[in-house]
């Protein structure tokens, strides 16, 4: 019987301590009853093999007191569909800028990529990621899981409205509230580019003057056209509110254009001098060097940040309208939208 | 299992009335559950001395029987229901 003993006591370990003495005495009487009638059915004792089956038989100990346990689940089946939602959003809304700060830090800064190794780089960025993954995971876990214990409380997943459930969404329709910020919006930027940003010298009051160098004007013309374009689509969509496969490319094509135009753009030195009274001109020339180096470095992060989250949402636009014809020009468009994310990254 | 205990038992008792009848239950499952329904004032139970040892002897509550009478009266109406579908089934299929 040491085997049976061995036994209960394994099973008593992983008991709920009020329950551990009563399941025992419970549990070992059935164990007793199962021997005595196997017993009498042979008429022998039962050999140390055959007493082992029997008890295999019954379960792993772990697995025979867990079944006491009340059914509890960290996150239950009602918000698991949220929480991996949630975990989805959470993973990609941290991969995707984790991938780009790395490779724009390597692209972007020429000390860096000097001194590292694309290898190396990985390398050293591997632990923080990792890090940073759990990090994003667990925060999300333990969000759902307060919810969850909310849930189990109050029940609040019970209180619903079919009224309120959103509106049926129909992605071909462009709102015109949209299309009235976007004409506005660059309506007010052609106005303001056309009487401030036209001449080389930016500012120039009271002694201070910020010039940008000559590659200025063709980034000047070059906004100055795409702006233009941008009201043209924003009338357009205002007369006729109904996205085409065509226009969506469109879209894409023009938004892409502007993005990196504008990471050139913070890449050229643009800032050529800064004049202000009282400051030497050898100071006022280191600062000039550092602004652009700190645009080259730090700004295209953000305008390749902000061109990948357009760029995606003008393709994701593509798939929601698509028609069956079309397929290809969204194989296209997404391919050309890749190619010109990864060719702005790394034209160096 | 409710219906199984309108007479007293013990839990090996028990196990071997439902596999008589054609229901095994494996032991993991029956002691956790009968702990469950006792615990939902479903079932008494009771320490007693039997046949040289102490068992735990277990048997309907009045809220048990009450719940019981109510849960065949349910299992009626669905046999019922699955009946008229299997008898229109039969029909269709012969």
């Amino acid at each position: 019987m040491q085997l049976v003993d061995r036994y209960l006591q394994a099973v008593r370990f992983w008991l709920p301590r009020g329950q551990q003495d009563d399941v025992i005495a419970e549990l070992s009487e059935d164990i007793c009853s199962e021997i005595e009638e196997k017993e009498s059915t042979l008429g022998r004792s039962l050999t140390a093999a055959e007493l082992e089956a029997l008890l295999k038989q019954r379960g792993r100990p772990m697995l025979v007191a867990n079944r006491y346990f009340p059914r509890k689940s960290v996150i239950g089946p009602a918000l698991y569909p949220a929480y991996i939602f949630t975990l989805k959003i959470v993973l990609f809304g941290y991969l995707v800028p984790w991938f780009l700060v790395r490779v724009g830090l390597y692209v972007f800064d020429p000390v860096y990529s000097n001194s590292h190794s694309i290898l190396a780089e990985l390398a050293r960025a591997w632990g923080p990621f990792w890090i940073s993954l759990f990090s994003a995971v667990g925060a999300t876990t333990l969000v759902f899981a307060a919810l969850e214990f909310l849930e189990t409380k109050s029940k609040f997943l019970e209180n619903w409205s079919p009224s309120k459930l959103q509106a049926v969404r129909d992605h071909r329709r462009i709102p015109r509230v949209q299309s009235t910020v976007d004409l506005a919006a660059n309506l007010v930027f052609i106005g303001w580019w056309l009487a401030y940003m036209g001449s080389n010298t930016i500012f120039d009051r009271g002694g201070v003057r910020i010039t940008l160098s000559p590659v200025w004007r063709a980034f000047y013309f070059f906004f100055l056209a795409t702006a233009a374009v941008h009201i043209v689509f924003a009338a357009a969509n205002l007369l006729r509110a109904q996205w085409t496969t065509g226009r969506a490319v469109a879209k894409l094509v023009l938004d892409l254009a502007q993005a990196a135009g504008l990471c050139s753009l913070l890449r050229v030195n643009l800032l050529a001098e800064i004049v202000v009274p009282q400051l030497a001109p050898e100071r006022a020339a280191r600062i000039v060097a550092q602004i652009n180096l700190n645009m080259a470095r730090s700004l295209p992060f953000l305008a390749v940040g902000c061109a990948l989250a357009i760029g995606l949402a003008d393709v994701g636009r593509l798939f929601r309208i698509r028609e069956r014809r079309s397929g290809i020009v969204q194989v296209a468009a997404t391919v050309a939208m890749i190619a010109i994310a990864a060719a702005t990254l790394l034209a160096r | 299992m409710l219906a199984a205990l309108h007479t007293e038992e013990y839990g090996y008792s028990l196990r071997k009335t439902l596999a008589d009848h054609g229901m095994e239950i494996d032991e993991g499952t029956l002691y956790p559950l009968l702990r469950r329904l006792e615990s939902q004032g479903l079932l008494k139970s009771q320490w007693r001395e039997h046949d040289k040892r102490v068992k735990r002897f277990y048997r309907l509550s009045p809220a048990g029987k009450a719940i019981l009478a109510q849960l065949i009266e349910e299992w009626r109406a669905i046999d019922e229901s699955l009946y008229e579908i299997v008898k229109e089934a039969l029909h269709a299929v012969s």
